[in-house]
């Protein structure tokens, strides 16, 4: 869609392809009895991946920018439920996992669409419970408990 | 042992009830992963890997296995027809592959036939299924016995030439699919080097040194990634569904299905058979091949018959097709067995020509069990068409934040590690941005499998050699593998220079 996306990607494609160059001539050699080390390959692709950039670079400078369509973008849900997200990765093994499943869904109902509070606390927890008792009592797996005191 | 004797073997595998169990709950989810927008079959199947891992963790390791691809695959195929159904109901494909189905599917559905389209692509769906399953168990064995002749060489040189085919035929760009394909196998590279047990870009970080989890970035790239992408973009949808009256096809229809039904299902087989070449393309010739045989093309579009079952069969049958490469070289053609093989390589069974020999229960198992799943399919779809079709209108509300749950709950419980959560959640959001911006991220995923397998086979080459590169054109098969994977990088290209249109297969 955008060329500002691909001049971009194509720039830090061209930094990664270089720094995985130099990072690969630094992997020690050839291992032994064998002609090609470990650090062959790795530096091929690096070589590879730095032409292939290159030649995205130019398609995208050469192509003229397109006109860009204005489509509506929901930021604001978006980050408030990846926020979410992140919060309950770091929760989960503090608070255990069915605590911070349960709230992370029920945050992230209300965030997709506001109201009909009891239907979302009784989905999330069918959802939570229902999880939790299957992995943890049917199948014998273990699952983060709460672990705050 | 004949072929016979394995396949009967495999029956009672499949047949075993836990197994029917399995494969029922796959196509089940598979239907419903097809009629659902947004979830594709990658998506679908990358995030019930970890849920079946779960499921079969108290199985000894064989049985384990074939039990989820079992029930993987029935998710595969089963999707190829839960497809149709928004296209014909909504115009509103719930696949890639069902994109022609809706030109005639939806213009009979106006026309109050929604329920012949509904079923003629359910019976062409299953005859697809069956005949390309046929195809699989007849090109197995040989198949495999060649492969088995493969020496690190010519292994390299294949797997090179299904990354080139996926490549080349991978969405707008081939510069974007080529960067992506590198970008797999370089993320491929990263953790403990298994020639030489030397970290490579590990920098001390202990998570890195098992290198990363094929099965976190999948279920990131894809399942995360379509989630964000709704989100995100606002969509106006709300087409009217298409009322069901009659469900079961007249003797017209039939008749004037049939033909079309043995030529999609053909079509699609081999189409599927070639790497890269996936159901979206197979559909798409069959479309084009009805409107050529047809008596009156002018018919098409305004609610043919035909135009709604050569598509599904031949999509149908390219699932089939496709699994023939995945079981018999270990060479995934497309996004979705990629990670079909991503998962079977999880419980250590390597899919190839050895595979046959090593595993006959996983790969005769699974075979039969495609053969009961289509009949499953068959049966469920024609009674409970209308069921399905209610699915369509399952609060996104509900859906998308049980899906972020699902992946993280499926992920943490094979990993057990908060990093592959954090990983997840940066795979979406760049599962998101490349595809929005015409990165197709399916050879990400299959370069990441094929990565090591590929690396291993080079160097194991080059010391059979000596260090000699000449190795990969000297021998004969090898050579011709690299000629087909130029020719399937420079045969577009040139295409497009002398001005021809170039039918790219998008997402599947």
């Amino acid at each position: 869609m955008s060329k500002t996306f691909d001049k971009g990607t194509g720039i830090i494609l061209l930094i990664i392809s270089i720094l995985f160059v130099l990072e690969s001539l630094k992997i020690s050699g050839s291992a032994y009895g064998s002609a090609i080390g470990p650090k062959t390959y790795p530096l091929i692709l690096g070589i590879i991946l730095g032409l292939l950039s290159l030649r995205l670079l130019y398609e995208s400078f050469k192509s003229k920018a397109e006109s860009k369509e204005k489509s509506d973008f929901d930021y604001k849900k978006f980050g408030v439920i990846f926020i979410a997200a992140i919060l309950y990765v770091f929760l989960l093994e503090i608070i255990g996992y069915v605590l911070s499943t349960f709230l992370f869904l029920l945050i992230a109902f209300q965030v997709m669409e506001k109201g009909k509070i009891l239907s979302t606390i009784i989905i999330s927890a069918i959802f939570t419970f229902g999880v939790y008792f299957m992995y943890v009592s049917l199948l014998g797996g273990s699952l983060p408990k709460f672990s705050l005191f | 042992m004949g072929t016979i004797q394995f396949l009967m073997d495999g029956f009672a595998t499949a047949l075993q009830w836990h197994n029917i169990l399995f494969a029922l709950v796959g196509v089940i989810i598979g239907t419903a992963v097809g009629v659902l927008p947004g979830i594709g079959p990658m998506s679908g199947v990358a995030l019930l890997i970890p849920v079946t891992a779960t499921l079969t963790s108290g199985m000894p390791t064989e049985s384990a296995a074939a039990s989820s691809i079992i029930l993987l695959a029935g998710v595969y195929y089963g999707a190829m027809y839960g497809g149709s159904t928004t296209s014909i109901l909504l115009n509103t494909p719930g696949e890639s592959s069902s994109v022609v189905t809706a030109l005639d599917g939806y213009q009979m559905a106006q026309q109050g036939r929604a329920g012949a389209a509904l079923s003629i692509a359910a019976i062409g769906s299953f005859v697809a299924g069956i005949i390309s399953l046929i195809g699989l168990v007849l090109l197995a064995e040989p198949l495999s016995n060649i492969a088995l002749e493969f020496g690190p060489a010519e292994y390299f040189s294949l797997m090179l030439l299904g990354l080139c085919a996926v490549s080349g035929l991978a969405g707008k760009s081939m510069t974007k699919a080529l960067i992506m394909t590198v970008l797999g196998l370089l993320l491929g590279t990263i953790g403990i080097d298994a020639v030489s047990g030397i970290a490579r870009f590990t920098y001390d970080i202990p998570v890195l040194y098992g290198g990363l989890e094929f099965l976190t970035i999948a279920v990131g790239l894809f399942a995360l990634g379509e989630v964000f992408k709704t989100i995100l973009e606002k969509e106006t949808e709300d087409g009217s569904i298409a009322k069901i009256s009659r469900v079961l096809p007249t003797k017209k229809d039939l008749k004037d299905s049939a033909k079309p039904i043995a030529r999609g299902s053909l079509l699609g087989f081999f189409i599927g058979v070639l790497p890269g070449a996936g159901a979206t393309l197979a559909s798409f010739f069959s479309y084009i091949t009805e409107k050529k045989f047809s008596k009156n093309p002018d018919s098409f579009g305004k609610g043919n018959i035909a135009g709604v079952a050569g598509p599904e069969s031949a999509n149908n049958a390219a699932s089939g097709g496709a699994m023939i490469p995945l079981l018999t070289l270990g060479i995934p053609g497309s996004g979705t067995t990629a990670i079909l093989m991503g998962a079977l390589i999880m419980y250590n069974v390597q899919p190839g020509p050895l595979l046959f020999d090593d595993h006959p229960e996983i790969a005769w198992g699974l075979i039969a069990s495609m053969f009961f799943g289509n009949l499953i399919l068959l049966i469920l779809n024609m009674p409970l068409v209308k069921v399905f079709a209610k699915i369509i209108q399952t609060p996104k509300k509900y859906l998308l934040p049980i899906i972020i749950a699902i992946s993280f709950f499926g992920v943490y419980a094979v990993q057990y590690s908060t990093f592959d959560l954090y990983l997840i959640l940066a795979c979406g959001i760049f599962g998101y941005l490349f595809t929005k911006n015409d990165y197709p991220v399916a050879p990400l995923v299959l370069a990441l499998v094929l990565g090591p397998m590929i690396e291993n086979n080079m160097r194991r080459a080059l010391t059979i050699s000596n260090g000699e590169w000449s190795i990969f054109v000297t021998s004969p098969l090898s050579l011709v593998f690299l000629i087909i994977a130029l020719a399937w990088i420079l045969i577009p290209i040139i295409l497009k220079l002398t001005g021809k249109k170039v039918i790219v297969n998008e997402e599947e």
